[in-house]
């Protein structure tokens, strides 16, 4: 039996595409923008790994780290040593937050200070310093490099002097970049380099004060018949976990590990977003496909009337659709490297550092497979379509019978839906599968595929009602209204005109766009939200023991300074054990294994009572007596939080270790903690007895007049420079910078919905551009204006973007309450003028996008138009 | 070729309603230039009922089409009810075309997506002055009356058959009770009945309220009610003949 050659099948394709260019061209967009974000997400990630791997020593400084907030004891320090004497070099980087201000004045600055040692740092890589001086002649004891951001902040210059604790120095240079910037604790504000001797010498670091340390080390060069590099290394790091069990060791092939976990999950959620872009796509494709099957309805059935067979015409739209989905893919690939060049731009405040341009070929290759394969399917069910075209229908050009009852058209929609419903299967499955992929996940493929189905389907079904009361009200209004509004409603309703499922789709690209707005203005506010009048707004950090007297008395000297101040003591420590079972072994609640590395321990200021802000949900606070007793049978009270992880509960036996000594508590108590007092900083609590000889260092937590809190850090400045004053305010502001550089990067991927749905609706408005102009055509002929045929489409192209945004508004902020009230647990409030904004911006823009897809209908010379009918 | 007769001559009142003087028309097909129209001269005087006859390819559509202003000629000039329209601006074309041409398609030419009532009024609300809708309404609904279509106002030309449509066409070509009136094979969709019943419709508003007539057809019985038959023959007029007993 005869068949369709590709060949011929291919033949036929490409010349009703050629035919059909226009109209094409829009869907070919649509496919490529999602393609573009998904190649250019994936291929800035790839860029981004192959980085931290090429450069993974430099981005370490290092071959090994090893991350701890304590001086080590001096049974550690011994080991330490050791390491040294068998050549294996190592340096320390000390990293804090502390206060520092321009040599004459006493406005003090957040800044974040990191000592090195000239001589030896950076093992790898290089300090870049304007002027590029030696990094030892610009860090000498009194000299250090600063950030540019601190000398604008502080109004200095270079050979200006800076304040920093008890020290005076002077600024020598620049710093433009670390190499282990990335590897670094989180700066809370400008940087200042000095040497560790400057360190020293500012009194910043004392006895238990809360700096961050990282001991760099560098492997001696492989020796004959020795292990191999790599190998040195993974030895070196067991021994230094065993012996620092509180660190964080790492080593160079682990480089950054937190960075490598946050760029996987954060590829993850950006390739879904993209995912969405693309999906917008493909249903554009298979629309425009549905449009183009209809007007080729007369081809179809001539050639089912010459002999073919369904499934060699499915062919030629197949192959149509596989060239419109690679050609989308293609230029979408293209696309997508100026995405990928586009990324750091977004997130430069955030990485200070900007992975080198290269093509991934793997992202490459996923971006056109998905692109592909996306279009494929969505395609599908107007494929099959084909199937069911009788040719006599079609030439003898039955319509349906108009008195058909609405009992009969339910019946008839659902014995559609019901064919359809296979391929409805098919393409969620592959939905599902293909988000699997691109998010190394298959829970979360399926919960995409899922959620994105459900959400596009109450899409469409809020667009149809919108529609159809939007039918409703033009049915009882229509004369009432001006010509022009009667008009360009009505024209919603031309056949061919955007259907609910367009509007459904440009819907999607507003409900994500506005759903990360909202999210993002909620957080940030409830960033800005002053506390009450007795719950601190200022810390104080690293307050000695001998220091505490005095800053209670300054304190009481503020004026602006209301209620109580909180002064906390803290001991950090170590969890060994809980009823005897080690801590390695213990079972966690979604926790990470070493949150026991690290913990504060306090005392209550009441011996016989919960600290302020607290109350004991769970077995009984010790007396008076009891706390006396304490160094002989200690006790402790465990926070709520750590209680229910560690599943502790009263009367077990818990173990801590501190310095070098450790001892073992009975839990006494269970309590919960309002987080806004300085005491939630701790979560075990035990009577001041059992931790008197340990080192201690002390945190503050005071209300202050918002107006007064600039005289407050000023005060502290001059009597206490190695005091870190933190205004929550200021530092909140910085955590909003993180929180916007962190939303644009996905409002602009959001932004590619949007651009997908403005797209495939300005596809479906040049798809009935022949409409258009037969009715330009005989509105001239009746004497109307361009301005008032202009009028009437506007109206038209308004009205749909209004119903898209309000159907994508809706549930924004739908999606948005339940994300702030279950996931952030912030109060959502509705935004009336922002979403009057969108409402508009929206119409806007399809007007825009439907006079694009419409120009040149005005222009038309009636008679040529109608000498074609 | 048989010359125009004579026109009395001109008073105001009597004044040419069309004149059409050197008109030709060429398009570009491609790289070659097709002559649709190679000078053409006549008029039609004040509520004369003209056909313009030819076989198809004969440029009747074409002309047609410029007297109504939907095109531009090559050269020549056509005026309207005093006016040369043949150069006007598109907006001042269509705003002449709307109070003096009533323009009846061959394929109907509603707008799909208004009613009945709507497309009879529409010439109204693109052209009045007068602002009273009112009465442009109570006039659409008469017309729609007059030919027959009173219980199908609020229906959309999906929902008339062929001879409804024409008739809602005809009713939206009068509204403005329009000086001139065009027709382009107004029949030529039809079966013999319907086409009967708009040929009498026309009929009747060209003798009783006196508007101009000019009527495109292959069709010699329709073109026999005509009081002037000007019949077209590879773009020039080959005769232009007044009916006896007309």
């Amino acid at each position: 039996m005869a068949s369709l050659t590709y060949t011929t099948a291919a033949r036929i394709a490409t010349r009703e595409l050629h035919s059909s260019r226009g109209k094409f061209t829009f869907v070919i967009l649509s496919v490529a923008i999602g393609v573009a974000a998904l190649t250019g997400v994936r291929g800035f990630s790839a860029s981004f790994r192959t980085m931290l791997s090429l450069r993974a020593r430099s981005i370490m400084a290092g071959d090994l780290s090893a991350k701890t907030t304590r001086q080590p004891t001096p049974t550690e320090q011994e080991g330490l040593d050791r390491i040294a004497a068998e050549g294996v070099d190592s340096t320390q980087v000390t990293e804090l937050n502390s206060m520092a201000s321009a040599a004459g004045s006493l406005d003090p600055l957040l800044v974040s200070v990191k000592a090195v040692d000239p001589e030896k740092y950076p093992f790898y890589g290089a300090v870049d310093l304007v002027p590029n001086v030696p990094l030892a002649g610009a860090l000498t004891p009194s000299t250090v490099a600063v950030a540019d951001d601190l000398l604008i902040r502080l109004h200095l210059s270079l050979g200006d002097s800076i304040k920093l604790g008890n020290g005076l120095y002077r600024i020598v240079a620049v710093v433009k970049n670390e190499p282990d910037r990335l590897s670094g604790t989180f700066a809370a504000g400008p940087r200042i380099l000095l040497s560790q001797q400057a360190l020293d010498d500012s009194g910043l670091v004392g006895y238990g004060s809360h700096a961050t340390r990282r001991y760099l080390y560098k492997m001696p060069p492989p020796r004959p018949g020795k292990a191999s590099p790599d190998d040195a290394v993974a030895a070196m790091k067991t021994r230094l976990e065993n012996l620092l069990p509180d660190a964080q060791v790492t080593d160079y092939r682990e480089a950054s590990p937190a960075l490598a976990r946050g760029l996987d999950s954060s590829t993850a959620i950006l390739s879904l977003m993209s995912l969405v872009a693309l999906v917008l796509g493909a249903v554009g494709v298979a629309m425009a496909m549905r449009a183009h099957l209809q007007q080729r309805l007369d081809s179809i059935a001539i050639m089912k009337s010459l002999g073919a067979g369904s499934l060699q015409i499915m062919k030629i739209y197949l192959l149509q659709t596989l060239l419109l989905g690679l050609a989308g893919g293609l230029l979408g690939v293209l696309l997508g490297l100026g995405v990928q060049v586009a990324f750091p731009l977004f997130l430069a405040k955030l990485l200070h550092i900007t992975p080198d341009f290269r093509v991934d070929p793997r992202a490459v290759v996923i971006g056109l497979a998905v692109g592909l394969l996306t279009t494929l399917l969505f395609t599908l069910p107007t494929l099959l379509e084909i199937r069911s075209m009788r040719p006599i229908l079609i030439l003898r050009r039955a319509v349906d019978d108009i008195d058909v009852t609405f009992r009969e058209r339910v019946q008839h929609w659902l014995k559609n839906a019901a064919k359809q419903m296979p391929s409805f299967i098919i393409i969620v499955a592959g939905l599902g599968l293909i988000a699997a992929r691109v998010s190394d996940s298959a829970l979360t493929g399926e919960i995409f595929a899922g959620a994105l189905v459900v959400v596009l389907l109450f899409l469409f079904a809020m667009s149809w009602a919108t529609l159809s009361l939007l039918r409703l009200f033009l049915g009882k209004t229509r004369l009432h209204l001006p010509s022009a509004v009667r008009h360009g409603l009505a024209n919603l309703y031309r056949p061919g005109n955007p259907s609910a499922g367009l509007l459904a789709a440009l819907g999607l690209g507003v409900m994500q766009i506005m759903t990360v707005y909202f999210v993002q203005q909620a957080a940030v506010q409830e960033l800005h939200i002053s506390t009450a009048a007795n719950l601190p707004n200022v810390f104080l950090i690293d307050i000695a023991t001998s220091e505490v007297a005095g800053v209670r008395a300054l304190l009481a000297q503020q004026p602006g300074v209301q209620g109580t101040p909180e002064i906390v003591p803290v001991v950090s420590s170590r969890l060994l054990a809980v009823d005897g079972v080690p801590a390695e072994k213990l079972k966690i609640n979604h926790a990470p294994r070493g949150m026991f590395r690290s913990l504060n321990l306090t005392w209550s200021p009441t011996p016989d009572a919960p600290p302020p802000g607290s109350k004991v949900t769970d077995g009984q606070w010790w007396t008076a007596q009891q706390s006396a007793d304490a160094a002989r049978h200690p006790l402790v009270a465990v926070g709520k939080g750590d209680a229910d992880r560690l599943h502790i509960q009263p009367g077990q036996q818990v173990t801590f270790a501190a310095e070098d000594s450790q001892f073992t508590a009975t839990v006494a108590a269970i309590f919960d903690t309002d987080s806004r007092h300085a005491y939630s900083r701790a979560e075990f609590v035990l009577p001041e007895p059992v931790l008197r000889g340990l080192p201690v260092v002390w945190y503050g937590g005071v209300h202050c007049e918002p107006k007064a809190t600039a005289e407050l850090e000023r005060a502290f400045y001059a009597a206490y420079p190695t005091i870190t004053v933190i205004d929550v305010a200021a530092t909140l502001e910085v955590v909003r910078q993180v929180i916007l550089q962190i939303t644009y990067v996905i409002q602009f991927l959001a932004a590619f919905s949007i651009f997908a749905g403005i797209v495939i609706l300005a596809s479906a408005i040049a798809g009935t551009r022949y409409r258009r102009i037969r009715e330009v055509v005989v509105l001239k002929t009746l004497g109307a204006t361009r301005t008032r045929i202009a009028a009437i489409f506007s109206i038209e192209f308004a009205v749909l973007g209004l119903v898209a945004a309000l159907v994508g508004l809706v549930f924004a902020n739908i999606t948005a309450k339940l994300v702030l009230h279950y996931v952030l647990k912030i109060d959502y409030h509705f935004q009336p003028l922002l979403t009057l904004f969108t409402l508009l911006l929206t119409a806007a823009m399809t007007v825009v996008a439907g006079w694009l897809a419409s120009h040149r209908v005005l222009g038309q010379k009636p008679l040529e138009v109608l000498r074609e009918e | 070729m048989t010359t125009a007769p004579s026109v009395p001559s001109e008073t105001a009142a009597n004044a040419p309603m069309i004149v059409v003087d050197a008109l030709r028309k060429s398009l570009r097909t491609g790289s070659t230039n097709v002559d649709i129209l190679k000078g053409i001269d006549f008029t039609i005087a004040r509520g004369e009922f003209a056909a313009i006859m030819g076989a198809s390819g004969s440029g009747k559509s074409t002309l047609l089409g410029l007297l109504a202003g939907l095109d531009n000629p090559s050269s020549g000039s056509v005026a309207l009810n005093g006016t040369v329209i043949s150069n006007l601006p598109e907006d001042k074309l269509a705003q002449l075309r709307g109070r003096t041409v009533g323009f009846v398609f061959q394929s109907y030419q509603l707008i799909p997506t208004l009613t009945a009532l709507e497309n009879v009024l529409l010439p109204y609300e693109l052209n009045d002055e007068s602002g009273d809708r009112k009465a442009g309404m109570d006039r659409a609904k008469q017309l729609l009356d007059s030919v027959g279509l009173t219980t199908r106002l609020d229906h959309y030309p999906v929902q008339l058959s062929g001879g409804e449509q024409q008739r809602v066409a005809l009713a939206r070509a009068f509204i403005l009770r329009p000086p001139i009136v065009l027709a382009d094979e107004p029949t030529g969709n039809l079966d013999s009945t319907n086409g009967q019943h708009i040929l009498d419709l026309l009929l009747h508003l060209n003798q009783v309220e006196g508007t101009t007539l000019v009527l495109v057809t292959h069709d010699p019985e329709l073109a026999a009610h005509a009081r002037r038959i000007i019949t077209l023959r590879d773009g020039l007029v080959v005769s232009d003949t007044i009916q006896a007993g007309t």
